[in-house]
């Protein structure tokens, strides 16, 4: 952290550097030491017109309003229509007022809550031990690199990974849950009450890691100094840890759980390939019934509905989040 | 950079407009260039009077078409035969295979946005027909056309097995047919004959009667089997599991399992309507019926008996669970026979398995008072060209449509990779006759005769509600029977769940 | 912490959590690794030898997992019969492919981003972000749509932007950051020994190239892993891996031999990949918001 706050100051003195820096960001640039070695600029150069910037823009922008901004009001409009076979007619409202008596929504909602409260809570309960456990241990770098291999693998593959480790006639997971006792016969996939964890835990399997890492970075700068007073004092390493490890990770934490969070909402790759929804309702949360409504009974209008309110719920998160990233990192920490 | 075929038909849709002027405007900004479209093109040479044979079949050559299918097996034989129709025609024919669900959603994508990147479609009965009837070309309108080449069987009810040109080619509307049958899946029953022999003396000493499957076979009986299996299982014996149910996350086929049971009994069916018609307002369902709910009561008990990875197992899934030597016994689609005789992939294989007709209905559970029969029920996958196509390009797609099911090409296919046939005149083939007996070199023909003979007879045949609807109400009723299945709600509730929605669905 | 000078001596508590620490973190490791080992094996066996499991509770039976004649038929019939060797060049083609469209439209837009300042600008970074965070399922039926319209589907240029969806406003948010780290002393220094304004740019270029080149192999990461878009944009003429993968499932089998083959060819080059850009790992997949 020092050496950022060196390079606020040695910023300070040139001025346009200092009104055209949004703010200051968190990546550590490979050449920052590069930087020190610069002369001081002694001209004041006026900034470049902003019409220079905004052509460089242009491109990207365009692409992403075209990618973004376009379907986002297509989906509004066809989300005030009933858009069935081959026609389409306003509806007003009929489609979100339907919503509010479908089942499926409202348990949607409920799942994907639940799915994502169990995911992230196992996730953050094992990623921070597994942090803690493999932070300054002796073979740290061979563990990372062992631990974040799960995250490589394409979710869609990953989820007929776990199809075939969770069979019930030839799956090796089956096995070791049934030999340990855990499972009765049946394969996990096969019951309403044990469906959701087959695909939680493939979630937790491939994510974990990342909370890992992520507390990994967080416990590096854990003040050694406030540790070390603290040992002294004869605090056993348990206290340490949630007296002094664990708040100084809130933040880095914070971002995770948003990030995951809203991970959730987008990948529905292994819950496709596991159970598409079932059995029964039990795992079809939100998004996985949406792809259904759209693209199994090509009901676009009530789709389009549902994928709004997905919408909303997303940005608000979106917004918290960036509301984190704002916060300069002085202040996260 | 972004080509429009001339023939594109332009439905005066608003929406599709405002896309285009906003498509129009995106490519403009330069987001993507060079595409190559999947639009197929047209050179046509038409030939107007009936002249030769031959001139009939080139006509569109230099044409190149789309064939969206089904990964299934006769689009992979026909695939690596598509030389010999292009020799013929001069017509490029790429098949794109997928799954079906993606199938249902390329297809329905394409033909309800006026488009027509798939010239021909896999059109399976009830999950494709049913909502895209009426974006499918009438055949009937080119049968007997001199100025096309035409199929010297005909296309008539008869040409093909009985009720196949109803359920995948008539939809709401008698006088119409938009899909040739191209292939077929029809249920029936595959045992473990090998062990029904060991097991019999304990069983009859149990139940009463010998331990064998025929067509008299009773749901009922189906039930004691299972229970049978399931209990000296339990006790330390070195047997499978008796039976297990489609209830994977496959809704349709889940929908067809249940359907068949209720069929048997007194040919229940879900709604006051001729199913192998269909209709766009099937009124009230009949669910919720007193014989509905016994149905779903024995239903219970049958998945209570059933192998414990029941709620896991699709037809896919349910189908390895017998492959692997797991259940003595599963109704399933025939065309499943070719892996089970497999002795690579299968341990049933090799004469331990024998084919049935579906399990009959039981006289102690009728409350209808109507027949007992052996419901079976399939699924008819058709080829039909899109009506957005422009009218060479649907004359084009149709010397692909009865080409692709003309006897020759299902005897090959058939005898390639173990295809499914719907031509009656392929079963009159010598060499196919012969196949129905073990040794055989086409393992699909050991079902054929409580296939082709018995199950799609009526009064056996069942085909479903054929409605617009029918996706979500297979995936409601998949839905609700597993919530039933898994002990969350009696079978009246559920009955009276499936009610309350499918009136709903159907605006009743 | 344990090997650290911190700790003079052991009480049991610590003792007893050292203990516990390593078995936690033994079967962890076995938990996460397990499924890689099974799926590498398993592409080696044949069907019915797949099925081989020992029974319930038999643990010196897990012999028999190791208990096959290996083949490689199930890789050389996903390449002779599959068409892998095409699936494999269009996932390389489209996720390569976007990862420069994006990186380089990015790189513009980021720097700029990063140099000028005007109102508004914080909702327009906010709506470049939200771009990358919305649920693909509920943006697909409208893009499907557009890109029907401007015969894109089932192309390669197609599943290009669709995966520029995402790693477009992925790369502007990263590399922002990396502009912001560089002084605009530099470019200024540079037009005062006068270089025009792109000149400018051009030297900063290679300040920020390292980090650059990592974010690439992030996109190409990202893209590769797909499924919804390849599935759906990408379908018939433009199959990827994953996409591939999963269609082994097919009617009348599942090939698992072949499924178990396709996951060793689709996750191999991006656990190589991955490793490679290790120390950007978090920065990327964090979006930048915490380093390591």
């Amino acid at each position: 952290m020092t050496d950022v706050t060196n390079f606020e100051n040695k910023s300070m003195l040139s001025g346009a550097a200092q009104l055209f820096r949004a703010r200051e960001h968190s990546i550590e640039v490979e050449a920052r030491p590069l930087t020190d070695a610069l002369p001081e600029p002694t001209i004041f150069n006026p900034p470049a017109p902003k019409r220079y910037y905004l052509y460089l823009m242009a491109p990207a922008i365009a692409v992403l309003a075209f990618i973004s901004l376009y379907p986002f009001f297509w989906l509004i409009v066809m989300s005030l229509q009933s858009v069935d076979i081959g026609s389409s007619e306003w509806v007003g409202f009929r489609n979100y007022a339907r919503l509010l008596k479908d089942p499926n929504f409202l348990s949607g909602w409920g799942l994907l809550l639940k799915y994502s409260a169990m995911c992230l809570f196992m996730q953050l309960a094992i990623g921070l031990m597994l942090a803690v456990i493999v932070n300054n241990h002796r073979y740290e770098k061979y563990l990372v690199t062992a631990l974040l291999m799960p995250m490589m693998m394409a979710p869609a593959v990953a989820g007929l990974l776990w199809l075939f480790l969770y069979n019930g006639t030839f799956g090796w997971y089956h096995w070791i849950l049934q030999s340990l006792g855990i499972l009765d016969s049946a394969s996990i996939l096969a019951s309403q009450s044990t469906s959701m964890y087959a695909i939680v835990f493939v979630d937790v399997w491939q994510w974990t890691p990342l909370i890992t890492l992520i507390a990994l970075a967080g416990l590096k700068k854990v003040p050694r100094d406030q540790l070390e007073a603290n040992m002294v004092d004869g605090a056993s390493p348990i206290r340490n840890f949630f007296a002094i490890t664990l708040p100084n990770l809130y933040p880095v934490l914070l971002i995770a759980i948003l990030l995951r969070f809203m991970d959730n909402f987008r990948f529905i790759d292994h819950i496709l390939v596991l159970t598409g929804g079932g059995p029964g309702n039990s795992t079809k949360i939100l998004p996985v019934y949406l792809f259904e409504v759209a693209f199994k009974f090509f009901k676009l209008g009530r789709g389009a509905a549902i994928a709004l309110t997905l919408l909303i719920v997303t940005i608000v998160l979106g917004m918290i989040l960036v509301r984190v990233f704002d916060k300069p990192q002085s202040e996260r920490k | 950079m972004f080509y429009k075929p001339k023939q594109a038909i332009h439905t005066p849709i608003s929406r599709r407009k405002f896309l285009e002027l906003g498509g129009a405007g995106a490519t403009m900004l330069g987001a993507g260039s060079l595409a190559v479209g999947l639009n197929s093109t047209i050179m046509s040479t038409r030939v107007q009077a009936a002249s030769s044979e031959e001139a009939k079949w080139r006509q569109y050559a230099g044409s190149k078409l789309v064939f969206l299918s089904e990964n299934t097996p006769p689009s992979f034989a026909i695939r690596e035969n598509i030389q010999s129709f292009y020799e013929k025609t001069g017509i490029e024919v790429e098949i794109l295979t997928d799954d079906l669900p993606v199938v249902q959603q390329k297809a329905g994508i394409d033909l309800r946005s006026g488009k027509s990147d798939y010239t021909l479609n896999y059109v399976q009965d009830k999950p494709i027909g049913a909502p895209f009837a009426d974006f499918y070309v009438d055949l009937s309108t080119m049968f007997g056309d001199d100025t096309l080449p035409q199929d010297p069987e005909g296309y008539g009810d008869g040409a093909w097995f009985e009720n196949f040109l109803s359920a995948c080619g008539r939809f709401y509307a008698e006088d119409k047919i938009i899909a040739l049958p191209y292939d077929a899946a029809v249920a029936c029953t595959f045992y473990r004959q090998d062990l029904f022999e060991a097991h019999t003396k304990d069983f009859e000493a149990e139940y009463g009667y010998r331990l064998e499957f025929n067509e008299e076979t009773t749901w009922k009986q189906v039930l004691d089997i299972a229970k049978f299996f399931k209990a000296i299982k339990e006790g330390g014996a070195d047997v499978p599991y008796g039976y297990a149910q489609h209830q994977g996350s496959f809704a349709w086929t889940t929908q067809l399992d249940i359907q068949r049971m209720m069929f048997s009994h007194g040919q229940w069916i879900d709604f006051p309507i001729d199913d192998k018609l269909g209709s766009k307002r099937p009124g009230p369902t009949n669910w919720g019926d007193e014989q509905s709910v016994l149905m779903l009561e024995k239903f219970k008990e049958l998945g209570d008996a059933s192998h414990p990875d029941n709620l896991a197992n699709g037809t896919l899934e349910l189908n390895t669970v017998y492959q692997s030597g797991n259940i003595a016994m599963q109704v399933q689609y025939h065309e499943f026979a070719a892996s089970v005789e497999n002795p690579e992939t299968s341990v049933a294989s090799g004469g331990r398995t024998a084919y049935a007709p579906c399990p009959k209905g039981d006289a102690d559970w009728n409350l209808t008072g109507g027949p007992l029969v052996n419901g079976t029920n399939c699924g008819i996958g058709g080829i039909g060209i899109n009506a957005n196509a422009s009218e060479d390009m649907q004359r084009a797609a149709y010397l692909f449509a009865i080409w692709s099911t003309s006897n020759q090409i299902q005897y090959d296919v058939l005898a390639g990779l173990g295809g499914t046939p719907t031509r009656k005149s392929v079963l009159e083939r010598e060499d196919v006759k012969a196949a129905q007996q073990r040794p055989t070199n086409m393992p699909n023909a050991l079902t054929f005769d409580a296939v082709y003979n018995h199950g799609i007879k009526d009064p056996h045949f069942v085909l479903g509600p054929k409605i617009p609807e029918a996706n979500e109400y297979h995936s409601i009723l998949a839905s609700e029977t597993q919530q039933m299945l898994s002990g969350q709600k009696s079978p009246a509730e559920t009955a009276a769940a499936m009610k309350e929605q499918f009136d709903f669905l159907n605006d009743v | 912490m344990a090997s650290q000078d911190v700790v003079h001596y052991d009480t049991p508590l610590q003792k007893a959590l050292r203990v516990s620490a390593a078995l936690f973190l033994a079967v962890y490791l076995i938990w996460t690794l397990l499924p890689f080992v099974i799926m590498f094996v398993s592409s080696f066996k044949d069907l019915l030898e797949a099925f081989n499991l020992p029974d319930v509770g038999d643990w010196s039976g897990v012999g028999i997992f190791f208990e096959f004649t290996p083949t490689f038929e199930h890789y050389s019939s996903l390449f002779s019969e599959g068409n892998f060797g095409r699936y494999m060049a269009n996932s390389l083609i489209a996720a390569g492919g976007s990862a420069i469209v994006s990186v380089v439209f990015g790189s513009l837009a980021a720097y700029s981003l990063s140099r000028v300042e005007f109102r508004g600008k914080k909702d327009l970074f906010f709506w470049i972000i939200s771009t990358r965070m919305a649920p693909v399922v509920a943006v697909m039926v409208p893009l499907y749509s557009i890109f029907r319209t401007l015969d894109l589907v089932g192309t390669l240029p197609g599943l290009i932007l669709a995966y520029t969806t995402f790693n477009l406003p992925f790369a502007i948010w990263i590399l922002k950051g990396f502009f912001d780290n560089v002084p605009y002393a530099i470019e200024e220094s540079q037009m005062v020994d006068g270089s025009t304004r792109f000149q400018a740019f051009w030297s900063i270029v290679p300040l920020v190239a390292p980090g650059i080149g990592a974010f690439v192999v992030l996109c190409i990461l990202f893209a590769w892993n797909d499924f919804l878009f390849a599935a759906i944009i990408g379908s018939g003429g433009a199959k990827t891996l994953p996409v591939a993968t999963r269609e082994l499932v097919q009617p009348q089998n599942i090939q698992w031999g072949s499924i178990m083959a396709a996951g060793v060819v689709t996750t191999a080059p991006m656990m190589l990949l991955g490793l490679v850009i290790r120390k950007y790992l978090v920065t990327g997949l964090t979006m930048g918001a915490v380093k390591e």
